[in-house]
């Protein structure tokens, strides 16, 4: 017997291709909707959705009676055309994350028949058993926990084994992926027109969003991959190419103009003014890509991930480090200001739990991935231009 | 590299290119492509890229023509090749690739880093075929011209793949990011990939452990740092125990004393050693840069004067560089070499000296091309 979704279930999920297309049967014409005092709610509610997968924290998932469908799944299809108005991929991967955890924690609480019949609304098993390995590795490679790791998994004759817990993380995973690979919806530019207003809005949130997060520079809240960097530019030692990359990425991601950072490099004996202008500007997006700083991942491929410490075992990107240190900061913790003197950790074992403790009374935030697959692309990219070998 | 010593090697790679037939990747016209040329300063190693070309005819004529040391062409296709800037090029995807190079594994003489190499990409091609589920005819197997084999993954499920999603398959292959804790659960030493690898490797171990020479065992037990005397004592006396757990399925014992965990998670000494024989070393940046340029197959490598040589995946086993990757011949030629050399090449192992020699044409062009030896002062003897 299979089971079938209501409209609660709709509110629930409102990126079922069933939600959709029963928004889209009942809207008529989108300017009329807007102007309408029905749209201007809805479209307040995807305003409010926005900012709330813009702070990053845990999506609310209030029960069903609570829910009201319409509402739900309006406010889901209009924030996603708000933020592909935007053109902000950062936007665009925030609310795709709030999206997929918010269906998490429905599902969790889901009967068996319906979760079988949301999972296969996204191209997913409805039991465990086995992915083939492809599938697999689009949806693990996004997530942190060495379980995940395709090394740690039975694999054979193309197929990796999946436990019985495993299916809810990837299917929030293949949620996510689903719904980011979407974004930009193709909107047409009159609609984005009308909704001008609100997407300023959410721009300005951002902004100050970003500002809170950043703020001033701190030198003292950097990871200490980037303090060996910066260490070794004041001291005069070359820096290797991805050196010099992920440490002008890092400035220009924490806020620093390149001016700013064209100062730091001056520190150098062997400065070069005509060079590192072009690198440095280069890297900031004057050649129309706008560089990420590379992963931790990234880092220790290239053999500058060094100095780790107790908070680098829980993030997985040196910008994340940066964040939750100056959040420590903020709060009056003085773990800000302390030596990251810590060894190497192993990360396994049980006897590595003091060492998170020192960090574990701020809440530091559990980021999966940053936006990894581009920075990692990204970093390669710029690795690859050939600077290096002219 | 002397002007005659240029002169020589490059009307060799000329002839070659002019009597042999060039193959192009599939794709050519959305990939870019890159050469090195010949340089007297070999400090020099200028690469022309962002080049693109329409047919293989194209390709052919600019190799007769210009006689590049090395060409290469990338792994990624793109939507304009020739743009000079990565955002104008619109990557589109890239072929997957593995590279194994005995440099990674091993010093010694070539032809034993040659033959170590090639066992290394034996296992790398089992798991890619049989664990990884890879189809034998989308594996492309090529040797390099220079110290290894370079595998060129061309299956559409992949080719959108990221940095990250690659980095899953080189990790699988290398074992890196093992955790005993995920691999060694109920594993027999029987169990495909990982788990089987994995338990045999520590299995191996355990019995080292307890092998002869109790103090040898301490000693590098507490050579590990926070590895203490105490707690190596203990895994020492409890070894039988754990052991046999360990083949009963259970690596719970073995895995509650933290002087395992701390050994297990080193990275370096006897049993990552085992463990790293059970890999396939590949080299990770290769394999996760999704832009890298690679040799062209059948192009000579400038390094060796080797033919980058395409090989059937079920030829591997027979295939001799020395012999096989060879394409020019016996005829005579006077060089001066600047350091004593002893190299087996077409069936004929070359014991030579510092200082001038007659060699075949073949290891004179190698020779060179290595920078080990210069054209004797009148040229061809």
């Amino acid at each position: 017997m299979r089971g079938r979704l209501d409209r609660k279930d709709l509110a629930k999920y409102p990126f079922l291709k069933e939600a959709q297309e029963w928004v889209s049967g009942r809207t008529g014409s989108l300017p009329e909707f807007f102007s309408s005092n029905y749209g201007r709610i809805a479209a307040r509610h995807a305003v409010e959705r926005i900012r709330e997968a813009m702070e990053g924290g845990r999506p609310p998932a209030p029960g069903p009676e609570r829910l009201d469908p319409d509402r739900e799944v309006y406010a889901y299809a209009i924030a996603r055309v708000l933020v592909s108005c935007t053109k902000d991929r950062l936007l665009m991967d925030r609310l795709s994350r709030y999206e997929a955890e918010r269906a998490a924690r429905y599902l969790a609480d889901e009967q068996p028949e319906k979760r079988a019949l949301v999972a296969e609304g996204v191209g997913m098993p409805a039991e465990a058993g086995d992915l083939p390995v492809v599938q697999y590795v689009e949806l693990a490679s996004h997530l942190k926990d060495d379980r995940w790791r395709l090394v740690n998994r039975e694999v054979e004759k193309g197929h990796v084994a999946l436990g019985d817990g495993d299916l809810p993380d990837l299917t929030a995973e293949r949620i996510r992926i689903l719904l980011f690979s979407q974004l930009p919806l193709p909107v047409p530019p009159a609609i984005c027109e009308l909704l001008s207003p609100l997407a300023a809005e959410i721009t300005a949130a951002q902004q100050q969003y970003l500002l809170r997060e950043f703020g001033s520079v701190e030198e003292g809240a950097f990871p200490p991959c980037i303090r060996v960097l910066t260490t070794a530019i004041t001291s005069g030692a070359n820096l290797s190419h991805s050196g010099r990359f992920a440490l002008t990425a890092f400035l220009h991601n924490i806020g620093m103009n390149p001016l700013q950072i064209m100062e730091l490099f001056a520190r150098a004996p062997d400065f070069d003014a005509g060079k590192t202008q072009y690198q440095v500007e280069h890297i900031s997006g004057r050649s129309g890509t706008e560089y990420t700083a590379p992963s931790c991942a990234t880092m220790r491929t290239h053999g500058i991930c060094t100095g780790r410490d107790g908070l680098c075992t829980q993030v997985s990107h040196p910008l994340s480090y940066y964040r939750a240190r100056k959040r420590m900061g903020k709060q009056g913790d003085g773990s800000a200001d302390r030596a990251p003197d810590q060894p190497a950790g192993s990360g396994h074992g049980a006897d590595e739990g003091e060492k998170g403790q020192q960090v574990g009374k701020t809440r530091v935030p559990r980021e999966r991935q940053g936006k990894p697959n581009q920075e990692d692309d990204k970093d390669e990219q710029a690795r690859s231009t050939g600077e290096d070998i002219q | 590299m002397k002007p005659a010593t240029l002169e020589f090697v490059k009307q060799q790679f000329s002839e070659y290119y002019r009597r042999s037939r060039i193959s192009v990747p599939p794709g050519l016209e959305q990939r870019e492509w890159g050469f090195i040329f010949l340089d007297p300063d070999p400090q020099k190693t200028a690469m022309r890229r962002h080049l693109a070309f329409g047919t293989r005819g194209e390709v052919t004529e600019y190799l007769r023509t210009l006689v590049p040391a090395h060409a290469f062409y990338s792994a990624a296709y793109y939507a304009a090749p020739a743009a000079s800037t990565m955002g104008e090029k619109g990557w589109t995807g890239a072929d997957l690739i593995f590279d194994l190079d005995a440099d990674h594994l091993m010093r010694g003489p070539y032809d034993r880093m040659l033959a170590r190499v090639k066992e290394e990409t034996e296992k790398l091609l089992a798991m890619l075929t049989d664990e990884l589920g890879f189809h034998r005819r989308d594996l492309h197997l090529v040797f390099s011209g220079g110290r290894g084999y370079h595998i060129h993954v061309r299956d559409l499920a992949v080719r959108g793949w990221g940095s990250q999603e690659r980095r899953e398959l080189v990790d699988y292959v290398c074992g890196t990011g093992l955790d005993p804790r995920a691999v060694l659960g109920h594993a027999p030493t029987r169990a495909p990939g990982w788990k089987g690898r994995y338990m045999r490797a520590v299995r191996e171990y355990l019995m080292w452990l307890g092998g002869p020479g109790r103090e040898e065992a301490m000693a590098h037990l507490t050579a590990y740092e926070g590895v203490g005397k105490e707690g190596a004592a203990r895994l020492m006396e409890d070894l039988d125990r754990v052991t046999s757990s360990l083949e009963a399925g259970d690596p719970g014992p073995l895995l509650q004393y933290r002087a395992f965990r701390t050994i297990a998670a080193a990275g370096t000494g006897k049993l990552s050693e085992l463990v790293r024989a059970g890999a396939a070393l590949a080299d990770e940046p290769v394999t996760t840069d999704t832009k890298r340029l690679i040799r062209l197959p059948t192009s000579l490598h400038g390094g060796s004067g080797f033919r980058v040589t395409p090989l059937d995946l079920s030829d591997l086993g027979g295939f001799d560089p020395l012999v096989d990757a060879v394409v020019f011949g016996d005829r005579k030629v006077r060089v001066d070499l600047s350091l004593k050399v002893t190299m087996p090449l077409l069936g004929s192992t070359h014991a030579l000296e510092k200082g001038p020699a007659t060699v075949p044409e073949a290891l004179a062009v190698f020779l060179c091309c290595r920078g080990i030896a210069e054209i004797a002062g009148g040229g061809r003897g």
